[in-house]
């Protein structure tokens, strides 16, 4: 109880000197040493019925503020229970996850919530835009329950869309109305809307043809230029070429 | 609230048909609710107007033992000075056989000062021959219900001969004829107090005092009042337990099927969220990756019950006022109960409550889907189709 009440303040004093680091860095990004991401000896077992499923077998390894990580990995290998569990959205069966230096497993429902919110933006295969709402709305959506104000929310929304190369009369079309290249960019707008320190990406150009695809990763190189930590998980190797980091894993195991 | 509220908005338009269908159901349940509340308000109203109010509230009695009040005018001012009391009527209440003609009948004679009794039973407007002041000024005159007249061959300014034992014979003049449509028209009788007294040959003093309360449901606790006094005294539900016993059933078998109505209306509410929860699984999962906490989306649900209810709730309480007030006007063919048109009665009250009844049920009925969409696991609702 104590702890998930006093862990948020101490998360957003670690997320205000962090954008105020990345502020500096400006054009040219350095990747420091501050580990933003830690895993050690974590497991995700799946239980159906009598078989156990070893999704994550004992992986560790830790991400550096500011790198351009790819996990790469064949289909079932693990990479989509790796990067949920960095977004806090599942917990390990055993091992620990830290984010930007807290422990993962110390947090309840709430605390989860709070660091997922302040650290992590969101980018999936598909897209996984809300149907019934606009592109604008839908980049909204991470600043309503950040508590944003209605006229800082629609400014800030506008401007992320622009910074994600989305035409501006595109703002008010909802996502059956848009291609799926202007679609991932809707989506890459919203991740950014809390100004996240850390984008995390499954499978971002996986249903987009392939030169859509390379204008999708020079936006995540560009935005991780500008600072954030960006880690995409993918089966294509072409997509190494644009990272500084590759880690590799195979059956739920680093290799 | 402000965010949930928006997407609650957003799911309720974006699932117009069903949206209609819940408001609906809950809203004709309501309807029916509104419209036989407000027939059992007429009717009990009707009821109260016909009976309760025509009644004296709280009859006073010779204490124990005795026969007669004496000196009443002392009693009477302090029965007055009760608060709740409006107005109260002296009498002297005996037999008396009644001979016109050949025609002879028992029935009740009633001696009163007409003001008063007016002032607490009403006689005055249920007058339809004669006057009824006159009985104040004309010495030995009486009044009479229309059946009485009719079955003794009566009218208006004819002589009746009253006799009973010890009692001093007398020919009283009718000089007014009254009619309530009830059993009372045929069996009492009205004359001065006076006439009674010297009729029975009692002297001056009364057997009973009529008592109207501004407010008819304290006639227990009026009578309990006068009682501790030392005099006898009991409220129109104690003499007449069958108007109170009439409205009891009526009200207690109106409530269980309003009760049934509402809960199959709710039930309707819980499956129509369940729905939308089933179809929103895979939102949830997003908004959940999107910073949405649990207790973010357990609101949005609950509001979107809350608003289904409400919408219901006011649509169907509107419509079953209309339609309550439209069935009120129709004319009833002669006879039934005694009634001439339908008996209905739209209470302000009776409105409030159930809109709040009905939305209240709605936001309990939403708690199971509100939560089972916030215990839901984010990575399996975001990986559903
Ligand atoms: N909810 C689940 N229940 C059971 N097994 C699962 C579940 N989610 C994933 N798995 C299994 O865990 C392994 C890794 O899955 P996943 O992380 O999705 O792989 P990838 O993203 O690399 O394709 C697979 O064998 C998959 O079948
Ligand atoms: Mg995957």
């Amino acid at each position: 109880m104590q702890q998930s009440k006093s862990s948020p303040d101490i998360i957003k004093k670690k997320r205000r000197t962090s954008t105020a680091g990345s502020g500096k860095i400006s054009k040219k990004a350095e990747t420091s040493t501050y580990p933003i991401v830690q895993l050690q000896n974590v497991k995700r077992i799946y239980t159906l019925g009598e078989n156990k499923i070893y999704a994550l077998n004992g992986v560790s390894f830790a991400i550096k503020k500011g790198d351009f990580v790819t996990i790469m990995g064949s289909s079932g290998s693990g990479k989509s229970t790796l990067l949920n569990m960095i977004g806090c959205l599942d917990l390990p069966t055993s091992g620990k996850v830290k984010v930007n230096n807290v422990d993962l497993s110390k947090l309840d429902d709430d605390g989860l919530t709070e660091i997922r919110r302040n650290n992590i933006g969101f980018i999936f295969q598909q897209f996984n835009l809300i149907p019934t709402l606009t592109a604008l709305e839908n980049v909204e959506i991470p600043m309503i329950f950040n508590g944003e104000s209605p006229v800082r929310r629609r400014k800030k929304a506008l401007a992320m869309l622009k910074k994600a190369d989305l035409p501006l009369e595109y703002a008010d079309h909802k996502p059956n109305e848009m291609s799926g290249g202007q679609q991932q960019r809707v989506a890459i707008a919203r991740a950014l809307a809390n100004n996240p320190p850390i984008l995390l990406a499954d499978e971002p150009t996986g249903n987009l043809d392939t030169r859509t695809g390379h204008n999708i990763m020079e936006l995540l190189k560009e935005l991780n230029a500008a600072g954030t930590t960006v880690i995409v998980v993918t089966h294509d190797p072409k997509l190494e070429e644009y990272a500084h980091t590759t880690i590799r894993i195979q059956d739920g195991e680093i290799i | 609230m402000r965010y949930e509220l928006f997407i609650a908005l957003r799911h309720i338009k974006a699932r117009k048909r069903q949206t209609i269908l819940s408001v609906a159901a809950i809203g004709i349940a309501v309807m029916i609710l509104m419209v036989s509340q407000a027939f059992m308000a007429g009717f009990t109203q009707e009821l109260y107007d016909k009976t309760v109010n025509n009644l004296p509230h709280v009859v006073v009695s010779p204490q124990t033992g005795d026969d007669y009040i004496h000196l009443y005018k002392n009693i009477i001012l302090r029965v007055n000075n009760i608060d709740g009391v409006i107005a109260s009527s002296p009498h002297l209440t005996g037999e008396a056989s009644f001979k016109f003609k050949d025609n002879t009948k028992n029935a009740v004679l009633k001696g009163i000062i007409p003001a008063q009794e007016d002032a607490v039973a009403h006689i005055k407007k249920d007058i339809v021959k004669g006057n009824f002041d006159e009985l104040a000024y004309s010495d030995k005159s009486i009044v009479i219900g229309q059946k009485f007249a009719d079955d003794m061959q009566l009218e208006l300014g004819d002589r009746v001969e009253i006799s009973f034992p010890n009692a001093n014979p007398m020919s009283l003049k009718v000089i007014a004829i009254y009619d309530t449509g009830t059993a009372l028209d045929e069996s009492i009788t009205y004359t001065s107090l006076q006439t009674a007294q010297d009729f029975y040959d009692t002297g001056d003093v009364i057997n009973g005092i009529s008592l109207r309360l501004a407010d008819f449901n304290r006639d227990r606790e009026i009578a309990q009042m006068i009682k501790n006094d030392g005099y006898n005294a009991a409220g129109w539900s104690d003499t007449n337990p069958e108007i109170l016993r009439t409205i009891a059933i009526e009200s207690v078998s109106n409530n269980i099927t309003i009760g049934f109505i509402l809960l199959i209306a709710s039930f309707g509410v819980v499956s129509t969220l369940n729905m939308v929860v089933m179809a929103k699984i895979k939102e949830i999962g997003i908004l959940l990756a999107m910073g949405a906490r649990k207790s973010n989306i357990r609101l949005i649900f609950l509001i979107e019950s809350g608003l289904l209810g409400l919408a219901g709730a006011l649509l169907g309480t509107a419509a079953g006022v209309v339609l309550a007030l439209s069935i009120g006007g129709y004319p009833l063919p002669q006879g039934v109960y005694g009634l001439t048109y339908i008996p209905v009665l739209v209470r302000t009250n009776d409105v409030i409550i159930i809109i709040t009844i009905v939305f209240l049920l709605n936001l309990i009925a939403g708690i199971y889907p509100a939560q089972r969409a916030a215990s839901l696991d984010p990575v399996e609702a975001i990986s559903t189709r």
